[in-house]
């Protein structure tokens, strides 16, 4: 079977540098796949490749099984592909629910609903993300988990058929990373594909059925997270030996 | 007291044209981060082509402003696409560069056309006013504030209850983000831009009815569009509007300061504008980013 995306010898420069240097995976589809790494591993880098926001400077990203390097941004997303960002980028001119419902508008090719239907689509979106009562507040007024929940709830609501989340838990307390949790899984069982990168090991061994780990570009190790987490150059490269021992200890 | 309520119709009639000719300038700075220093050349082509429509076939001039409208929309859509879009991630300079360009272009362009001779559109209702116990309203004048107005109305619309006009507000507040919910760049882009030459071309189809028109006449335009979205605050429809009378209002009473008032009603006119800008840096009606 055609793997959803499949990602042969990826690579981007900057400069002499290479930040994904020929990363090669494939995902299935309603698969949800971890990203870890060190700062620095690539792992940003390799979602704007796949988003088209960085050409690629040698490999190909087949979407199910057609190339889609190359392709504009704009044009990767309406295909399927939903992305956020790990600084959030919210319209900062509009309210929670018209944030949402752009969304709704532009993203998939295959329907270009009314006006109306994507505010529905919005508030149907705010609910599963749990942002419902918070729908007619303009941005500013939004906390640090809601605006993440917001980008979230913005590219869910592209209808997506695969969602690349980029560390949505990042300084979120352990009450707010389960809340989280909890909107992720319910992305995840609506139907759609999620890769999550992540620097909470919770959330990885919390939701993840697979775990690529990126170090300097490259990949690391691609497996079962129990089994990966205890690979011995993870924890040399990443998790470090105090995690190790907590991890066999525990 | 006559006087004085002759004054606030003067600066609102004024202040009318002005609104016209900011909120395509305001549209396309807030959304692109271009200031365009061609809008004064768009105002004076919408102000030709009324002109010559007129004069050649003999149609009301209020009727050719939608065909400014449209015909400067594609103009627009057209430079964005092809010219503009190349640069716009630059460095502000290069921006100013190409649209200072543009405006050379487009002014010297229009004299080889029309030469430099001073054109006006004159009907037979040009003159004609509404006496209000003294006080002279000029019809044309009276209805061009109307239109300004419906035309800030309409753009407000647009941009608030319409698909475009969300992209647009999208790509304005983040290109990143736009792009990634599926937003073609340069199409809203080419969209905005078009939608700022179009204001342009209404407002100097209505300019072309009030005064007699060079291929030079926009420079001041331009100017004054600048001061207009900075007095009302970038970024809204309404601000630009409020920015646009306000501008009007004070220009009519520095002009009738007796003595040298008229010689300096533009350097008052500007200081205000430092005023405003060191009491309330977002402009009147602005919001902070």
């Amino acid at each position: 079977m055609t793997p959803q995306l499949d990602l042969r010898n990826v690579t981007k420069r900057f400069g002499g540098v290479a930040a994904v240097d020929g990363v090669t995976f494939s995902i299935a589809k309603g698969e949800i796949l971890g990203v870890i790494g060190p700062n620095g591993a690539g792992k940003t880098t390799l979602l704007n490749c796949i988003s088209g926001v960085y050409r690629l400077d040698g490999g190909d990203i087949r979407w199910h099984g057609v190339s889609i390097a190359g392709l504009a941004p704009y044009r990767v997303a309406r295909l399927g592909v939903g992305r956020t960002f790990q600084i959030v980028k919210p319209f900062g001119s509009m309210t929670v629910r018209e944030n949402v419902a752009v969304g709704a508008l532009f993203g998939s090719d295959s329907e270009r609903p009314p006006l109306r239907a994507a505010f529905d689509r919005a508030d149907s979106v705010l609910e599963l993300v749990g942002l419902r009562m918070k729908a007619d507040l303009p941005v500013s007024a939004l906390t640090i988990p809601d605006r993440k929940r917001l980008e979230v709830a913005r590219a869910v609501a592209t209808r997506p058929k695969l969602l690349l989340l980029d560390e949505v838990m990042a300084g979120l307390n352990n009450v707010e990373i389960d809340d989280a949790l909890e909107m992720v899984r319910a992305v995840h069982e609506t139907g759609v594909t999620v890769v999550l990168i992540e620097h909470v090991m919770r959330v990885i061994v919390g939701v993840c059925e697979r775990v690529i780990v990126l170090d300097l570009g490259r990949t690391l190790a691609d497996g079962q997270p129990d089994v990966v987490l205890r690979d011995e150059r993870v924890i040399q490269a990443y998790l470090g030996e105090r995690y190790a021992r907590r991890l066999r200890g525990g | 007291m006559a006087d004085l309520v002759q004054l606030v119709i003067i600066g609102l009639l004024a202040g009318g044209i002005y609104a016209a000719v900011g909120v395509g300038f305001s549209l396309v700075w807030g959304v692109l981060n271009i200031v365009n220093l061609a809008h004064g050349a768009l105002v004076i082509v919408g102000a030709y082509l009324t002109w010559q429509i007129f004069t050649a076939s003999g149609l009301d001039p209020f009727l050719t402003l939608p065909i400014d409208a449209v015909a400067l929309f594609a103009f627009g859509y057209v430079v964005q696409r092809g010219v503009i879009n190349r640069i716009i991630r630059a460095p502000l300079l290069f921006t100013f560069l190409l649209t200072f360009g543009l405006n050379l272009i487009a002014v010297n362009v229009l004299l080889l056309i029309f030469k430099s001779d001073f054109r006006s559109v004159t009907t037979a209702y040009s003159g004609a006013g509404l006496d209000l116990g003294g006080i002279v309203v000029p019809y044309i004048r009276l209805a061009a504030l109307g239109i300004a107005l419906l035309v800030a109305a309409a753009l407000a619309l647009l941009l608030n209850r319409t698909r475009v006009g969300l992209a647009i507000q999208a790509v304005g507040s983040d290109r990143d983000a736009a792009q990634l919910v599926g937003i073609d760049l340069r199409h809203a882009y080419a969209v905005t831009y078009g939608l700022g030459a179009a204001c342009a071309g209404v407002a100097g189809g209505l300019i072309a009815m009030i005064q007699a028109i060079t291929p030079t006449a926009g420079e001041p335009y331009t100017l004054q569009a600048f001061v207009v979205v900075i007095l009302g605050g970038l970024g809204r429809v309404s601000a630009t509007v409020v920015g646009g009378l306000v501008f009007g209002l004070v220009e009519a009473f520095a002009q009738s300061i007796p003595g040298s008032g008229s010689v300096f009603a533009n350097a008052i006119a500007f200081g205000v504008m430092v005023l405003v800008l060191v009491t309330r840096p977002q402009g009147l009606l602005g919001r902070l980013r």
